[in-house]
C-alpha cells in the first residue's frame, strides 16, 4: 500500500527507533548516528516544503526532548533538510518527478542514485549538528573526523530506513 | 512561494537556535557571539551607506575649503619677501590680475566634437563672457556666454579653442588645442624645431593670453613630429579628466577689457 497513513506510521515507529538509538546506544564521541534525515528525504512527493519543514521540525524537537540532546539541535539541523529535500530530488532523480509528485524507489532509480540522494542529505544534517554541538571549541580535524565517522556509519542505516519507507519498495 | 518557504524557515530555525541558546553554556556564548557579529556587521554596513550618501555634502565643503586654501597660497606668493604675517592676510578673491571665483558644473556635454558646459555661476556672482574656466589641474574652458544665473562655457574640448601654453617655465610658446579624439590628448603646435624636448615635460598655461592666469599645470608631453620642417607639433596627455570634473575655477581678468580695446585699436 502506498499511502500516506502507511508512511505516518512508519515515520512515527522510526523517530522512536531514533530516540532510541539517541538513548542507548552510544559508539563514540566521533559517531553521531541519525536517520532523521533519510526519514525527512523520503517523506511523499505529495508533501510540500512547508509541511515537510514544520512535520521535520517537531520530529527534530521531539528527539531532542526524549533523546538526551541539547534541546533545539536535531531541530535545527533537520529544518535544513526539509527546505532542500525538492531540489535535491529535483537535481537527482529529476524535474518530472516533482511534477508529477511521485515517489522514488530503489526498483525505478537504482541504489546508486538513492545512495547519493541519502548522502547529501545527511551530509546537509551532520555539518549542521556537529557545528552547533561543538559551538566553536572543538578543533577543525575533530569536527572532520566526527563528519566522515557518522557519515558512514549512518550510511547502512539510512539505506536500510529508506527502503522500510519508499512505498514501492516496502511490497 | 519562494518568500513563504524561506519565511518560515526562518522562523523555525530561529526558533530551534532559541531553544538551543538556552540549553547549553556553549552554545549560548556561540551564539551570543554570533547574533553580536551579525549586529556589528549590520550596524557597520548601515553606518557605510549613511556615509556614503554623505559624501556630496562632503565634498562640497572640500571644494569650498579648497578653493580658499588656493587662493590663500596664491595670495602668500604675490607677498613673499615682504614683511607680512599669514595670519595678517584677510584672504581676497583677487591675486595679481586675476579674480577668481569657485563654481560647480551643473551640465556637461561631452560627447561630441564641440563640447560645452553650463556652470552654476552667472553675472549675478561676477562672471563676464571671456572669463576662464580652470581647476588645479589644467584649463577647463572659456565662458561664452552669461546668464542671470548660469553660464555657459565652452570647453577645452572643442575645435575652436586654443590655450597658450609653454613647455616648463621658461620654456618655449605655443597653442595647446584638443586632438580631437581622446578625452585625455592635446596637441601643443608652432613649438620651434631646435628646442630640446624630453618626453614627460610639463606643459604649463604661459600667462600671455589674457582669460588664463600663467602656471597652471596642463599636462605633460609624451611625443613629437616634426610639422612643415621647421616646428614641433607635440602631443600632450592632459592632467584632468575632463569626464569626472564637478568643481572648478572661474578666472577673470580685472584688466581684460582694456587689454582687448588695446589689441583691437
Amino acid at each position: 500500500m502506498k499511502t500516506s497513513q502507511n508512511f505516518g506510521l512508519f515515520y512515527f515507529m522510526l523517530t522512536a527507533v531514533q530516540i532510541i538509538i539517541c538513548n542507548c546506544f552510544y559508539l563514540s564521541a566521533y559517531v553521531t548516528l541519525s536517520i532523521l534525515p533519510v526519514m525527512v528525504l523520503c517523506m511523499p512527493a505529495s508533501w510540500k516544503t512547508v509541511p515537510a519543514m514544520l512535520t521535520a521540525f517537531v520530529t527534530g524537537l521531539a528527539v531532542d526532548l526524549l533523546g538526551e540532546g541539547l534541546m533545539g539541535i536535531n531541530a535545527l539541523a533537520l529544518v535544513p533538510v526539509a527546505l532542500l529535500r525538492k531540489p535535491v530530488v529535483q537535481a537527482i532523480f529529476g524535474k518530472d518527478l516533482i511534477e508529477r509528485e511521485e515517489d522514488f524507489s530503489f526498483r525505478k532509480y537504482g541504489a546508486g542514485k538513492i545512495s547519493l540522494a541519502v548522502l547529501i542529505m545527511q551530509s546537509i544534517f551532520l555539518l549542521i549538528y556537529i557545528v552547533a554541538d561543538g559551538a566553536g571549541t572543538r578543533p577543525f580535524w575533530f569536527n572532520a573526523a566526527r563528519f566522515g565517522a557518522s557519515l558512514a556509519a549512518g550510511y547502512v542505516l539510512a539505506m536500510t530506513v529508506a527502503k522500510v519507507l519508499l512505498p514501492e519498495d516496502r511490497k | 512561494m519562494f518568500i513563504m518557504n524561506a519565511a518560515i524557515f526562518i522562523i523555525l530555525e530561529v526558533a530551534a537556535l532559541g531553544m538551543l541558546k538556552h540549553s547549553g553554556t556553549l552554545q549560548d556564548l556561540w551564539i551570543s557571539k554570533g547574533i553580536h557579529t551579525v549586529t556589528a556587521k549590520v550596524w557597520g554596513g548601515l553606518e557605510s551607506v549613511g556615509y556614503y550618501f554623505s559624501l556630496k555634502k562632503k565634498n562640497d565643503v572640500l571644494a569650498e575649503e579648497n578653493f580658499r586654501l588656493s587662493q590663500e597660497v596664491r595670495h602668500y606668493r604675490m607677498i613673499t619677501g615682504k614683511d607680512y604675517a599669514m595670519d595678517r592676510i584677510t584672504v581676497p578673491d583677487t591675486t595679481g590680475d586675476f579674480r577668481y571665483l569657485p563654481a560647480t558644473i551643473v551640465k556637461l556635454g561631452n560627447n561630441s566634437q564641440h563640447n560645452y558646459m553650463i556652470i552654476g555661476k552667472g553675472s549675478e556672482d561676477g562672471v563676464a563672457p571671456k572669463s576662464g574656466i580652470i581647476t588645479g589641474q589644467g584649463a577647463i574652458g572659456i565662458v561664452d556666454a552669461v546668464g542671470k544665473h548660469y553660464s555657459y562655457v565652452l570647453s577645452f574640448r572643442n575645435s575652436g579653442i586654443s590655450v597658450s601654453s609653454r613647455i616648463g617655465r621658461e620654456g618655449p610658446v605655443g597653442p595647446l588645442t584638443w586632438d580631437g579624439r581622446t578625452s585625455k590628448g592635446a596637441v601643443l603646435s608652432e613649438i620651434p624645431h631646435h628646442i630640446n624636448i624630453e618626453k614627460g615635460d610639463t606643459v604649463y598655461t604661459s600667462g600671455y593670453s589674457s582669460i588664463f592666469p600663467p602656471d597652471i599645470p596642463l599636462g605633460v608631453t609624451r611625443g613629437w613630429k616634426i610639422v612643415n620642417g621647421s616646428t614641433f607639433e607635440i602631443d600632450v596627455q592632459l592632467f584632468e579628466d575632463f569626464s569626472a570634473l564637478r568643481y572648478v575655477t572661474v578666472v577673470n581678468n580685472i584688466n581684460g577689457q582694456e587689454l582687448e580695446e588695446l589689441e583691437n585699436r
